[in-house]
């Protein structure tokens, strides 16, 4: 009995929410969450009566716990995310416009792709604080000359079929890899009211740019992250799409350079991948909002940036950061932020969520050769106009 | 007769019923008629918006946004307030006449029990246009909700009592009385116009009149009292089955009967099980028709169980063999398969199926053959799957086996050498007899874990080629999570696959039994 007195106390009890603070919820580690860190210390140094808690949260359980707490009036007042799922989470009003306390100076700040992949039906639901895109990393044994163009890219393999390797390796079954291909010949996949334009003859173009690729021996064909590092790791792989996170995987005697993605040369368009970024974004449940939002602020501001850049070399969306002279120094970050002016924002309209899959499988199809680009992407748009209903 | 300590003992439990019942027909009564009343209120308000005999406090009129012309998406509005327009300083009006633009007419109650309404008006002066020029939104004070009604109930509990307890002294009307006690108990919801309660607490009244009629009551009270003890120890296991394994269950299958979409529910009842077995107007053939995937997963299932359960047998028959060197060793490597976590298995075989440097093309490559390309088709790729589960899923089946052997008495061999029968025989009549009162129970479990195991073919062949290796569990969660948050088909899906597996646990293990008997 008194057991069960005991669990129903701390049932009753659950957590106890403390009033007058800001609470942060981030998925960072490593020097990430060190940088995070430095700043929000920096905050309470001058703030101490709205004092900033961090909470580390894992990244896989992150959206789930956040979509489960907030509505029952739990949760974050803050927390850092992808802005992929800023539509659906504007939809079911999870998040809370920030557009009301934001000027121009304020929205100076950032470079314009950052803040408008942050505009969702005519408002604002949050502040950059780190962009993430493709690059080309590029091993500067094997290529004399980083290729500028596809056609320069193509040329690399005769040698590296010799080598029994590939001229380029990224996962090109999957749609945010494949993205850069698409919008470089034209295609892409809704606009921001959802309309769809899966299937057009210029995503036609790119898929079959895609299978050619494969098929003479270019690429290899769908392999997944860990092989394409191997790949590049062995000298098997002259060139690797992948974005800042690559860095990482990459063995401690290997040359390489990053460099912006090649222009296709069918169409004299750069290629273009997807633009991520990580935001702070502000609970609707959130308790002091005008609190809350002085710290998203206070976090995003160039100070703050230069911070995050230097520690963590995180690819920061404030332009004057890149004036510092230790962030000026780190010539991968310029890579980033110039490869930043050729992104596309990932649609954020809900159903862009069902896209993903069904494009994965029309890629498999095309990849192995059995399905025309146009029957593919066909299929996908059924699947995903089925799901929409 | 019914004496008085029973019919009061009757009354308090079902009074105890008819309360909850009560009190829920109250909170939902008070809190639409909080709503309509508040609502009103604020609809008034902007009725007498430009009536400047009655300024209504409440009321305000919100101008559209206007774009900064850098970045399109900071817009400022402005408020109509005493005869100018000045700028809105008020993020909750400002942010609710960005919903109004978004979803149209707002009326609802708040969380803090405020009415809101916010429509389109037109002003004075301006003409009216299609579009909306202006847009008026009234919020009210907060408005406390009507008490909970403790005296009304207590003085209908005490009127019931005493009703019951007349009934009980006066001797044959007993019964009479408990029904007519209860029925008071009705009388506030009925003021209510809660009609649903209302007959529910009749139709509670006349049941328990019925009950002590076959002196039902009194038995069940008598059973309490006897087994007291034993209900003790029980219940902590009860409430947490109920807490933990009953409301779960419940919920998931009342969510199959609602659809999902931008975080709001709504009451489909039975539209998402007629889409999902019509095969939502896909081809049979199609990897996306609930049929061609049920048809995988019965093939899925069949396929593992069978093989588990031949390697599962083979193995065991030769590790009970008492001189096979070092069968210790053997028996505990035969079972790490099972003790190492599956999902770690499932991607170790994941990766040896690698078209380019896997283990198993590595292999092929060494003999001569050419690889495959394992994902890319459909044979292939639900090979690999199997083969994976197969690995994962002897180890089980051989040590139920292993356990059986042990038990078969040594001189029914003896005798059937003595007839002469052949190895053969004697494992056709004497071994398969013996194990099949413990492979039956491991057969139907197997079949149950194997039709839904998930880590397998999610982590494997990921559904590929073209979702065609998908099962039903592993399509359930792209519901969830893949195809814009459909949280009402994939309940459906579950409910669908518990029924299915409840048929199997019915009526398949029926047959097995059967079969013993035969």
């Amino acid at each position: 009995m008194k057991l069960l007195v005991l669990l129903f106390a701390l049932i009753a009890c659950g957590e106890p929410r403390e009033r007058g603070g800001v609470v942060l919820w981030h998925a960072y580690n490593g020097l990430e969450r060190t940088a995070l860190e430095e700043t929000a210390a920096r905050w309470n140094a001058e703030h101490p009566e709205t004092p900033l808690t961090l909470i580390a949260v894992p990244y896989d359980s992150f959206a789930d716990k956040l979509t489960s707490a907030v509505p029952h009036g739990n949760g974050p007042d803050l927390f850092i995310f992808n802005e992929d799922r800023i539509g659906s989470w504007a939809e079911s009003g999870i998040i809370e416009p920030i557009e009301f306390w934001v000027d121009d100076a304020l929205a100076d700040r950032f470079t314009d792709q950052a803040t408008r992949a942050l505009a969702y039906r005519g408002s604002l639901w949050g502040l950059p604080v780190a962009v993430k895109s493709l690059v080309l990393y590029v091993r500067t044994d094997l290529v004399k000359q980083p290729p500028r163009t596809t056609n320069e890219l193509l040329a690399l393999a005769p040698a590296m079929k010799k080598r029994n390797g590939y001229a380029l390796a990224y996962v090109n079954g999957n749609l945010y890899f494949h993205a850069p291909w698409l919008h470089g010949f034209g295609g892409s996949v809704m606009d921001d009211t959802g309309r769809l334009s899966i299937s057009t003859a210029q995503a036609a173009d790119a898929m079959a740019f895609a299978r050619k690729l494969v098929a003479d021996g270019v690429a290899p064909s769908e392999p997944e992250s860990p092989m394409v590092a191997t790949l590049f790791n062995e000298g098997k792989a002259a060139t690797v799409i992948s974005g800042p996170w690559f860095v990482t995987d990459i063995a401690k005697n290997t040359p390489w350079q990053v460099v912006t993605l090649p222009i296709v040369s069918e169409t004299g368009k750069p290629a273009a991948p997807f633009l991520g970024v990580e935001s702070i974004l502000m609970s609707s449940q959130a308790h002091d909002k005008t609190a809350a939002f002085a710290v998203m602020s206070a976090l995003t501001n160039d100070a703050a940036a230069i911070t995050r850049a230097k520690v963590a070399r995180q690819v920061v969306a404030n332009p004057a950061a890149y004036a510092d002279a230790a962030v000026a120094r780190d010539p991968a970050l310029h890579v980033f932020l110039a490869q930043l002016e050729q992104t596309v924002p990932t649609p954020k309209v809900p159903a862009m969520r069902t896209v993903w899959t069904p494009y994965e499988n029309a890629l498999g199809e095309v990849l192995a050769g059995r399905s025309t680009p146009s029957a593919a992407l066909e299929k996908v748009v059924d699947e995903v106009k089925k799901f929409n209903k | 007769m019914i004496d008085l300590g029973r019919q009061m003992r009757d009354f308090v439990v079902v009074a105890i019923l008819a309360i909850l019942i009560a009190t829920c027909a109250f909170v939902v009564v008070r809190n639409t008629e909080l709503t309509s009343h508040q609502i009103a209120l604020a609809d008034r308000a902007i009725d007498t918006i430009h009536d400047s005999r009655a300024p209504s406090a409440h009321a305000v009129v919100v101008g559209p946004a206007t774009a900064s012309r850098k970045h399109p998406f900071l817009r400022k509005r402005q408020v109509f307030d005493r005869g100018i327009w000045r700028p809105l300083t008020d993020k909750q009006l400002y942010d609710m006449a960005t919903r109004y633009e978004r979803q149209g007419e707002i009326a609802e109650l708040t969380a803090d029990g405020r009415g809101l309404v916010v429509r389109c008006i037109d002003q004075p002066g301006l003409p009216s246009s299609r579009s909306c020029t202006s847009i008026a939104i009234a919020i009210t004070e907060p408005a406390k909700p009507a008490p909970y009604p403790f005296l009304v109930l207590i003085g209908v509990l005490g009127l019931g009592a005493a009703i019951a307890a007349a009934g009980a002294l006066i001797g044959r009307a007993g019964r009479a009385g408990m029904f007519a006690a209860i029925a008071v108990l009705a009388v506030p919801t009925m003021l209510w116009h809660a009609w649903i309660a209302a007959s529910a607490i009749l139709l509670l009244g006349g049941a328990v009149a019925l009950a002590q009629r076959v002196a039902l009551t009194d038995r069940i009270a008598a059973a309490l009292v006897k087994n007291r003890t034993a209900l003790s120890f029980l219940a902590p296991a009860a409430i947490a089955m109920f807490v933990l394994v009953a409301t779960p269950f419940f919920i998931g299958i009342v969510l199959g009967f609602y659809d999902h979409h931008a975080g709001r529910w709504s009451f489909v009842g039975l539209s998402n099980f007629t889409e999902i077995l019509s095969g939502s107007g896909r081809a049979l053939d199609d990897p996306l028709n609930f049929w061609f995937i049920l048809g995988v997963t019965v093939l899925w299932t069949i396929a593992n169980v069978a093989l588990h359960v031949t390697i599962g047998v083979s193995l065991a028959l030769a590790l009970s063999r008492k001189w096979i060197f070092g069968r210790g060793i053997f028996r505990m490597l035969f079972i790490l398969p099972w003790a190492i976590p599956n999902y770690i298995t499932a991607l170790m075989w994941k990766g040896m199926f690698d078209e380019q440097y896997g283990a198993m093309n590595l292999m092929l490559h060494k003999a001569g053959f050419s690889g495959a390309s394992w994902f890319h088709h459909w044979a292939t790729s639900f090979g690999a799957n199997v083969a994976t589960n197969t690995w994962l899923g002897f180890p089980f089946m051989m040590v139920v086996a292993l356990g059986a052997l042990e038990t078969i008495p040594k001189e029914l061999y003896e005798a059937a050498d003595v007839d002469g029968a052949s190895a053969w025989q004697r494992f056709r009549h004497i071994t398969l007899p013996h194990l099949r009162p413990a492979l039956g129970p491991a057969v139907a479990l197997g079949s149950i874990w194997t039709f839904n195991m998930f880590n397998v073919i999610y982590l494997v062949s990921a559904g590929k080629p073209n979702n065609s290796t998908n099962i039903l569990v592993t399509d359930a969660y792209r519901w969830a999570f893949e195809r814009n948050e459909s949280y009402g088909m994939a309940a459906a899906y579950g409910t669908i696959i518990f029924l299915i597996l409840l048929l199997w646990t019915v009526f398949g293990t029926r047959i097995v039994r059967s079969k013993e008997d035969a």
